[in-house]
């Protein structure tokens, strides 16, 4: 298996009807990875998901898990991998320690093995204590761990992850990301889908952007970071600002856009040093006085916003204000779109 | 650490029999599911066989064929919409074996259950009908046979793409009624005009019928070859069908 992909994906596409929810996308996942797939909702992530894992058919295109084709040989492919979907599929009206036991038998897990790794995630999930009960009593971030733990009995070599930590508690989502860390520090591949870009700017070795069906850009964190230039940003807050603060800092030379969250204004630029010139000039010719003034990097969430057109945070769809083409040009994107 | 066994068919048979004992246990041994198995088909057995002067003893077979087919058939069609619903059929359907492992699995679960179920009208006959088992074999077969097949009916249906829980058992009864009446429940299959021994040699129920009077010690009409042989065919095909609607599903989710 030297030199075979942990996740090798080519020309891959789902069409439901008219609508293309996958077009034709292509990207590899190297072994002992953690490789991040972001996007709005609907984007694709979860077909792609699906697809990569067999439980949809690809209408195009072809997928292979460790050098397995899922399609062709999917019984090898299966073997190599575990899942955890983006709800908590487990069975409610069995407890912990059966759910554990039921998908080591369904992976045919030999007895012996099979016990002592359903006590082995049991206690490195703090679930052994309750490993009689039945699932059904469990709190959302419990079954999610659950569902981990079952996604771990086969020892897999990749592991899918979709939207693991969503909506969970603080607690929960400490230990589900630590053990990632330690699952992918032990040689496990990791395709990660997340909204949160905190979460897959910490954690993802690489990231896939996808929208509308499409690789918007693959590239480790710093690098889709350092690609969007354009999304530096002049963070300035004044004490008495004007009420026309807005509209005249947009006519800063080289300032593309301004947002105002709270009482700060953030002026996005190519051009950082030239914007603190221009507003220099501006706090001093109306007399104003600064608060604060911040130079900013781009974050993993401007690049998703120029990308995708879409604040996260807000769900509010607005039209991206940078084409992929124009971020191509400007860097490296990645990704492949037929 | 390889904790994987061989890539073999003894797998694929290990597989099938821990979900069908999974199934048995969440869903066929709850009280409803045991109540509707024993009553429905004495109910309707009894609905039709009061007032007719038809020896005690000569109804149990169509008791037998009764049971066998609703209560193997019944608890099936409920199961993969319920999984589908809250997405724990996609575990098997990442597992590493076959769709026709998967469904054997749950097949088999609904044979455990019809065979179990059935042991009753066996029992109520020999004791309290003077019935006599003059064919052992035929009788295992009989009910093995059968509740196979009509388990494969129900998850059949239950395997076509779109049905919620309660909308798959409209169409399984739009079948499962009408082959009532032309399997030689009302009337036997030699007294039947030509047509409609034709007709009824179609129907599955007909060969369960057969082979059960068979065993208890009358005649079946086209024979327990002719009997076996379709039965085995019909649970093939319902296998068959039931992966497709799976691939169908799939190809549309």
């Amino acid at each position: 298996m030297v030199g075979v992909y942990a996740i090798k994906v080519s020309n891959l596409t789902k069409r439901f009807g008219h609508l293309v929810a996958v077009d034709h996308i292509g990207f590899e996942v190297n072994k002992g990875e953690i490789f991040g797939f972001l996007g709005p909702n609907g984007a694709g992530k979860t077909t792609t998901i699906r697809m990569l894992t067999g439980m949809s058919i690809p209408t195009e295109g072809t997928a292979a898990i460790m050098g397995f084709d899922i399609q062709r040989q999917s019984v090898k492919a299966k073997e190599q991998m575990g899942i955890v979907p983006d709800i908590s599929n487990v069975y409610n009206e069995l407890s912990a320690w059966d759910n554990l036991i039921f998908t080591g038998r369904l992976y045919d897990v030999p007895k012996i093995y099979r016990e002592s790794r359903a006590e082995e995630l049991l206690k490195m999930f703090g679930l052994y204590d309750r490993r009689g009960e039945k699932v059904r009593g469990f709190s959302r971030g419990m079954k999610r761990r659950i569902c981990i733990t079952m996604a771990l009995m086969n020892r897999s070599s990749v592991l899918f992850l979709d939207e693991p930590t969503s909506g969970l508690d603080v607690q929960s989502v400490l230990v589900i990301r630590d053990t990632i860390r330690r699952l992918n520090q032990q040689g496990l591949a990791i395709f990660l889908t997340t909204h949160n870009m905190e979460e897959a700017s910490q954690m993802c070795d690489r990231i896939a952007i996808i929208n509308h069906g499409r690789i918007a850009a693959i590239d480790t964190p710093e690098k889709l970071r350092r690609t969007a230039r354009s999304v530096q940003s002049v963070e300035v807050a004044f004490e008495a600002p004007p009420e026309d603060a807005l509209k005249e800092l947009r006519k800063l030379p080289s300032v593309s856009e301004v947002t105002k969250t709270g009482d700060k204004f953030r002026l996005y630029t190519d051009e950082p040093s030239s914007v603190l010139e221009s507003t220099w000039k501006y706090v001093q010719s109306n007399g104003l006085k600064l608060v604060t003034v911040n130079t900013l990097s781009p974050s993993l969430e401007d690049v998703f916003i120029r990308l995708t057109g879409i604040r996260p945070a807000t769900g509010n769809e607005k039209q991206p204000t940078q084409n992929l083409d124009e971020l191509r040009r400007q860097g490296s994107l990645g990704g492949s779109n037929r | 650490m390889k904790t994987s066994q061989s890539d073999s068919l003894g797998r694929q048979v290990r597989v099938a029999w821990v979900i069908a004992v999974k199934d048995v246990r969440t869903y066929y041994t709850r009280p409803a599911s045991i109540m509707f198995g024993v009553l429905f088909p004495f109910s309707l057995f009894l609905s039709f066989s009061i007032g007719r002067n038809i020896p005690a003893a000569a109804q149990i077979p169509i008791l037998l064929a009764q049971t066998l087919f609703f209560a193997s058939s019944s608890i099936g069609p409920v199961t993969i919409p319920t999984e589908r619903g809250t997405r724990t059929f996609d575990r098997f359907l990442t597992a590493p074996v076959s769709l026709l492992t998967v469904l054997m699995g749950k097949t088999l679960a609904g044979l455990i259950f019809g065979v179990g179920i059935s042991i009753i009208p066996i029992v109520v006959g020999v004791i309290f009908f003077a019935s006599h088992i003059t064919n052992v074999a035929a009788l295992i077969v009989c009910m093995a046979l059968s509740a196979l097949g009509f388990s494969a009916m129900g998850i059949m249906f239950a395997s076509m793409p779109g049905q919620g829980p309660g909308e798959v058992m409209m169409p399984l009864n739009f079948v499962r009624i009408p082959l009532l009446f032309i399997s030689g429940v009302y009337v036997p299959v030699g007294e039947l005009p030509s047509w409609g021994q034709a007709l009824s040699l179609l129907s599955p129920l007909t060969h369960t019928i057969e082979l059960a009077r068979y065993a208890l010690g009358g005649e079946a009409f086209f024979g327990p070859a002719a009997n076996i042989i379709i039965l085995g065919a019909y649970t093939a095909a319902f296998l068959f069908v039931g992966i497709r609607f799976h691939i169908m599903t799939q190809r549309k989710d």
